[in-house]
This record gives C-alpha cells, structure tokens and sequence, in this order.
C-alpha cells in the first residue's frame, strides 16, 4: 500500500527513544554544577541535559543509566548519545558506551481519506479499541510486531515501535 | 474406603452399617472399619416438636469450613473468599450509588471473579478495578453511565479508570459496544427539567444527534459534548431557556467545546432547514468530519502559496532582464551618473550602496564572481569599502532570498530603472533583515563546516567512539570555573530547604549510628544503650544494674536491698502495686510499686520483664534467688511481672524514662507485709487496684 501508490504515503519519523549506559556512577551535583543547559530534580534523582546539534534531551541517573529522547533517527540517537557520552567524560567521569539500544520510535503518517472509526473498530474487533470519552483516535494493536497504530477520524495515523530490530519494521 | 476383602480371614462378606458407621467382616467378625464418614441427613427436634435438618449451607465458593457464627465477616476464612466478598461488598455499594439495578451488579461481580482468576487485580487498586468492572457492565448492558461518573464517585483521575477499563476488557476479550449518544439523552434531559414536554425535547434531540452522526461529527468526540449541543439547540426549538452553562454543568463538558460543536453543526446543510422541516425532512447529503475540511482548507491555503510563489519566480525573472540592462548602461554613463546623482550620494551613502549592491547581489543566484565585478563597478560610484559590503551581500543573498521575496515583489514591482529609487525601500528592509540573516548564516555556516555525521557500529566493549565528535562543541557544553561557582551558588539558595533536609537526615542516621543502634525511619531520638553488666550471680548483676541505673532519691534503697536477705522480715513495706504501665504516670504515688511485689514462687520467669530476662537464666535455683531480688527491685518499670501470671507488657522498656520512675518509685507506707504480697499474686492486677489503697 505504501510505495505503490501514484502519491506515496510519507511516513516521517518524529522520535526516537535510547537508551545506554556509562557503567559507571555519576554524581549528579557535578553534572548538574558544571554543565550547561542542565536541569536537577534532586527529589526524582536525576538530571535532565539538553543538547542543541541534534536536538535531544536526556535524562541521567546517578547509576549510569540514560535514556535520551527527541532524536529524529536512529543514526540521530546514537549521535547524540554519543556525544552526551564525551560531554562527560570531559566532566571527569570514566565513561563507557555500552548497551546503546532503541527503545521506542514515533512516526506520523496521513492517509488521503477519513476513517470511520466505529466501524473501524467493528470490523478489527480485538486487535482495535476505540473508546471515545479517553482519546479521539483508535488504537490499533499489532502484537507480534510490538506496534500501536492510532488512528485518528482525519486520517492520520501515529505509528509506535517499540523493541530491537525496528529498521526492517519501519520499511515493512 | 471399603475393601471387600477382609484382612484377616479373606473372607469377601462385610458388613456395613451406615448407622453405627461399622465395617464388620461376617466371617471373623474383625472390625475392619468404624467411625465411618456418613453423608447422611440427620435430624434434630425442635423445641416445637418440629424438625430440623443438622448442618449448614456451605456455598461452593466460600470453601469455609467454619461456619461463621456472629462475626460473618472475614474471621478464618481463605484469602480468595474473603476478597470476593469484600469486592461483593464495593461492587453493591458502588452499584447503589449509580442506581443500577441487582442483574447489572451480578454480572459485574461476575467480571470481578474473572478478572481475579486472570490475575488482572494485581498491581492494581481495588477500587479501580471494581469501577472498571461496573463500567464494563454499563457498557455491555447500553446503561446511560459514563466512566466520568465513576471517576467523580471514586475521586480518581478519569484516564486512570479508563486504562485499567481497557485492559480488563481487552483481557477479557469481552467487546464493548460503542457508545451511542442518543443512550444519554433520556438521562440529560431528566436533569434538564423540561417537564411535560420532556420527551418531546428528548426525541428532538436524539434526531439532531442522529444527523450529526450522519454528518460525521461524532466521530472521535466524547458523545456528553454532542448531546449538550443537541439539548440545546432542542430546548431552544421548543422554547425552553436553557442556558449554556446550565448545560455544561449537567452534561459535564467545557463551555468551549459546547460552543464548538454547535459551530461545527452549524456549518452542516441541516442547520439551514426550519424547525418544521427539520423534523421532516432529513437531507440526504453528508459531510465529511469537521476536522478533515479544516485539513483540507490548509492544503488549498498551502497550494495557494505555492501559486503565489510561482508567480513571484517569473515576475523577478523579468526584473532581471531589466537590471542587467540597468547595469550595463550604468556602466557606459557613469561620469554622468556621478554628476546627476551625486546628492544622493552624499545623502544616504551607504544605505544606498547597501541597496544596490544586494539589488544586484539578488539578481544572480550563482554567479558570484561576476557578480563580484559588477557590484564592485557599482559600489565605486558611491562607497569606497567595498569589500566588506560586498561579502556581506553575497552572505545575505543566499539567507535572505526566500524571507525577502515578499519585500523583492514589492520593491521589483517598482521596476526601478534607476537602483536608488530602490535603495529607500530596501533601507526599510535592510534594517531588519540583516540581523536574522547573518544568525541564520552562522548556523548554515557551522553545519557546513561543522562535523559530518559519521556513524559507524558502535563499539559494544563499551569504548567510545570518538569520530564524528567535535570536542571544541562538547565544551560548548560546560563551564568554566567561574560560571560553576556562580551556579553553585544559585542551585544552593534553590535547593537550600531539600539540602536541609538531607544533612539532618544524615547526621540523624550518623548519630544513631553511632550509638550502635540504626533505626530507620524512626523520629525518635537515639536509644542509649548501656555496657553489658558482666556479673556472676543474678544477684550480682541486678545490683549492678541498680547502681547504673538512675534512680530515684524517693526510695530507700537500702532497705529496699534488704529485702533480699529475708523476703518477709524486712520492716519495710511496699504496696502493691498493680502493674499499670501505661498509666504510670497519672497514678502517682498511690498505686505505685517499686517493688515486682506479687511475685511468687510459681511466678513464671517470662513475666519477670525484659529487663529482668537476660539475667535469669532460666535455671531453676535461681529462680527463688531472682525473685527475691526482684522484690527488692526498685524498678517500677511496668513491663515487667503484673502481681499474678498474666503479663502486661508495655512495649519496649524505655530506661530513660526517669520522670515516670521517679513518680512510680514513690513508696508508700501501707500495712502490708512483704510475705503477704508475695503471697498474694493470685488477684492480678484488678485485684491489687483494690488492696492498693
């Protein structure tokens, strides 16, 4: 359906989230002390670091672990992670890079025609749920590909992904 | 059970007797069974001469096996009853709450025991599950409740509900219908208070929200924000006042949204029609949803731009032709230019050379070179520092084409012959634009230069791959020593009240350390904890633990260590003392014993008090000696024996709790012997209330 078209159906993706890690601790009051464009929410135990070249925000906690968001693409994530990486280990900190993983990719996508989402949801009774009072679009659930599809009545889908193995997703 | 053989004999003849409950083999006559298990009805009589059958009704639920006497509630049951019958309990009163009716609340209680069994209660709250049970309920039987409902009633956020709805239902392959709008009209309309001519306000609104549903405007909206829409397009029909915040304070949706679906409607063929027509006639035509003709409504927008954009490239086309012509005659006449323009010139020198060079500079998209030239002949007429200008035009050509088409269109439009009739229109924009484009420019310039996205394979040994990395960015991203102090400082006077809060955390926890005792999360301050008494007798041990102890001035404590000697001949007496612990401190002195004076032999050595148990050591020959001690005890602590066996304990033994020994230690002059009091321990404690007066 979607390069077989005369109009092929643009699918964009907007974010995508990873996360690895340092394996080592981090002191967040350094972090937090030294770093610019830095936000520390001592009660939740973390710090959040924005960078602007790709345009990403991560979230650092004392253990090593970060995950990052806002990147427009794989490659983008890994980037910026990578980068967020030698930011500190220039703070003084003996930083490795392991474990890089995508954890979930967000893309959008407009169908040419509405959708009528009551019978929609009839006709793909349990993999669809459509329930009005809680959100306006229908969620379409793919299991073995670990997906949710929200459909809006517009037309226009949002596409989540979530797990290892995302590139051949994104194409099929 | 029975074998039909039977073990002695081998014989195969048994007899069983149901009702002595006998198995008996005929031919040896070996009891081989009794007390067999019957599962015979018996009967009793009644006081009346009637009769009853003997036993109870077990439900296959419950699976008690005791039955439930005059607590029927959770006593002794399994876990698995005890939570149906709590969750029965909340599914009822919820149920009553929204007036629904047995059948509904049945069924319910029936998705409660699935969900259970699937584990889907786990993680979860009880009360949300229940809620989302009842709903499920509500949804599969078309009641006119909404999950707000429930939400307002448990005070709980309505998307919370809503997730744990989904997935029960979805768990539970159960497939709820989809709403109907039409289902809540009867209910808002009640609200409403239209009186006699409720049904037919009812009926009209349930054809307007029928025809919205035609004109797709209900799809993807909550179904409460149609149905206040067609009440009050309703009501008004029928002359009924109802205004919008009446509405929205029945139909629960905000003033806004009311506003926008009778906009919505009102854009719809239908609303054209009069009341009459309306309620005959139903159009057959059908829009498409509001939201998809405002989609459309961009496109056509952004088609138009493109057009106008378009339109643009051809008109700036011919400018070009003209300005070239401009050029080349500037360049055959200049001595006369000079002459004729100098004024200007003088005037607005720069400006003007600014406005031709980027009129010039604009012209050519890819020449630079010649356009180098060419402005370098144009910028000799009137300005000297070319080289600055001109670069500085080339730059902003490339940023500034496509903000400045608008302004090109309006200044080419001129069609100017002469470049400074542009040069004043393009001051105005020169003006603002330069400082967008030389920043835009600084952006474009660093990711030209700036570091190529290399990505390769990460290196999974946890070494960092460096490439791609442009380490002078990185310390973009850090301070230097003064900006770390200063903020240092600001985080600190932020923050202050949460950094107070953790040292006193700490130094609570450094102290308690300290002192060997670690509690955590406990206010109180810490536990002094004395050296071990190293002693070899019990007796030894207490009197050292007296000496430690800080005891009170009031008590003769020589005469109290006397006892110890003779347990009855000493002269002095104690009263007794009813072992009130918690209440030491409002009885004072009366009641008070220093003394564990209803001990006795048989005393057991658990009830001596905690105080007293490292040291007894259990062995019996030292029991009458410990006693005899423990008589001379001036503690009063209460934890220790109540006069009899019952052992009132008052929690853990506070030592240091000196104001209420020293009102316990107050000793009172009574006419009791000590022999007396110990022989008196059988009364317990409310038997020394009264002897203690």
């Amino acid at each position: 359906m979607d390069s077989s078209n005369d109009e092929a159906l643009d699918i964009i993706v907007t974010n995508v989230v990873a996360t690895f890690r340092t394996r080592c601790h981090l002191n967040l009051r350094t972090i937090a002390l030294e770093g610019t464009n830095v936000i520390y929410k001592p009660e939740v135990g973390k710090v959040l670091m924005k960078l602007r070249k790709p345009t990403i925000t991560a979230s650092i906690w004392s253990s090593g672990k970060i995950i990052c968001t806002g990147a427009t693409s794989e490659d983008e994530a890994k980037l910026g992670a990578r980068r967020l990486a030698r930011c500190l280990q220039k703070l003084g900190f003996k930083v490795r890079f392991s474990a890089f993983r995508v954890v979930n990719v967000l893309a959008v996508c407009s169908m040419p025609f509405a959708v009528h989402l009551i019978d929609f949801t009839k006709n793909n009774r349990p993999i669809a749920s459509y329930e009005p009072e809680l959100h306006p679009a229908a969620t379409y659930r793919i299991k073995n590909l670990k997906a949710t599809i929200q459909v809006f009545s517009t037309g226009s889908l949002t596409v989540t992904v979530r797990g290892s193995a995302l590139k051949w997703k994104l194409q099929s | 059970m029975s074998s039909k053989v039977c073990k002695n004999c081998g014989g195969s003849d048994i007899d069983v007797d149901q009702a002595r409950g006998d198995a008996v083999c005929m031919g040896c006559g070996s009891v081989l069974e009794d007390n067999i298990i019957v599962s015979e009805v018996e009967f009793v009589e009644t006081g009346g001469g009637g009769s009853l059958a003997v036993g109870q009704f077990v439900s296959a639920e419950a699976g008690a096996k005791h039955p439930s006497f005059g607590d029927a509630h959770l006593t002794g049951r399994e876990s698995r009853a005890q939570t149906l019958q709590k969750a029965k309990q909340h599914i009822n009163t919820l149920g009553h709450q929204l007036q629904m009716n047995q059948h509904c609340l049945d069924t319910a209680y029936n998705f409660y025991k699935m969900a259970l069994i699937k584990h889907l209660t786990r993680g979860r709250k009880a009360s949300h599950v229940i809620a989302a049970c009842l709903y499920l309920v509500c949804r599969t039987e078309g009641t006119p409740h909404m999950l707000l409902d429930l939400s307002d009633l448990l005070q709980v956020n309505v998307y919370v509900l809503g997730k744990t709805f989904l997935v029960l239902a979805r768990e539970l392959c159960i497939n709820a219908p989809a709403i109907d709008p039409c289902l809540y009209i009867p209910r808002f309309a009640q609200l409403l208070e239209f009186g006699e001519k409720n049904h037919d306000v009812s009926m009209t609104a349930m054809r307007l929200v029928q025809r919205m549903k035609r004109d797709w405007m209900h799809t993807g909206r909550r179904p409460s924000g149609l149905c206040g829409a067609a009440l009050l397009v309703a009501a008004r029909m029928h002359e009924f006042r109802r205004t919008i915040k009446e509405i929205v304070s029945v139909v629960k949706v905000c003033e806004s949204t009311l506003r926008k679906r009778l906009i919505e409607f009102e854009d719809t063929p239908t609303s054209q029609l009069t009341i009459e027509e309306f309620m005959k006639i139903d159009l057959d035509q059908e829009c498409d949803p509001p939201c998809f003709t405002a989609g459309l409504r961009k496109k056509k927008a952004h088609e138009l731009e493109m057009e106008l954009k378009k339109k643009m490239d051809d008109v700036e086309d011919e400018i070009h032709g003209y300005e070239d012509e401009i050029d080349a005659e500037l360049q055959s006449s200049r001595p006369k230019l000079r002459g004729v323009y100098a004024a200007y010139v003088k005037e607005d020198c720069e400006n003007d050379n600014d406005g031709t060079l980027t009129t010039s500079s604009k012209m050519e998209d890819d020449e630079e070179p010649e356009e180098v030239d060419e402005l370098q002949a144009v910028a000799k007429h009137f300005g000297k520092d070319l080289g600055e200008l001109t670069l500085e035009a080339l730059i902003k050509l490339e940023q500034k084409r496509s903000g400045e088409e608008e302004e090109e269109e309006e200044e080419e439009n001129q069609e100017g012959d002469v470049p400074q009739r542009k040069g004043p229109s393009l001051e105005s924009i020169l003006g603002t634009m330069p400082s967008a484009a030389t920043l835009g420019l600084s952006e474009s310039i660093n990711n030209c230069i700036g570091d190529e996205k290399e990505n390769d394979g990460a290196a999974d040994s946890g070494e960092l791959d460096l490439s791609g990395i442009d380490d002078s960015e990185i310390e973009l991203y850090l301070l230097d020593d003064r900006e770390v102090k200063i903020k240092t400082a600001l985080w600190m006077a932020e923050n202050s009240d949460y950094l107070k809060e953790q040292k006193e955390k700490e130094a609570k926890i450094a102290k308690e350390k300290e002192l060997g005792i670690y509690k955590e999360k406990k206010p109180r301050g810490p536990v002094k904890r004395r050296p071990p008494i190293r002693a070899s007798t019990a007796d030894e041990a207490i009197e050292k633990m007296l000496e430690q102890k800080k005891i009170s001035s009031k008590i003769n404590y020589d005469v109290l260590k006397d006892l110890n000697i003779k347990p009855g001949a000493s002269p002095s007496r104690k009263p007794e003392s009813p072992k009130k612990e918690l209440s030491a401190t409002t009885l004072t002195g009366r009641n008070r014993k220093p003394i564990r004076a209803g001990l006795s032999l048989s005393t057991p050595l658990s009830t001596l008090g905690k105080r007293l148990q490292p040291f007894i050591t259990g062995q019996p020959n030292k029991k009458l000696a410990v006693e005899q001690v423990a008589n001379s005890n001036p503690l009063p602590e209460p934890a220790g024996a109540p006069a009899s066996g019952v052992l009132v304990e008052s929690g853990p033994v506070v030592y240091d709790d000196a104001a209420a020994d020293e009102e316990e230690e107050e000793e009172e002059e009574t006419c009791v012997s000590a022999m007396e009091l110990m022989g008196s321990n059988d009364y317990g404690c409310d038997g020394d209330y009264d002897d203690g007066f």
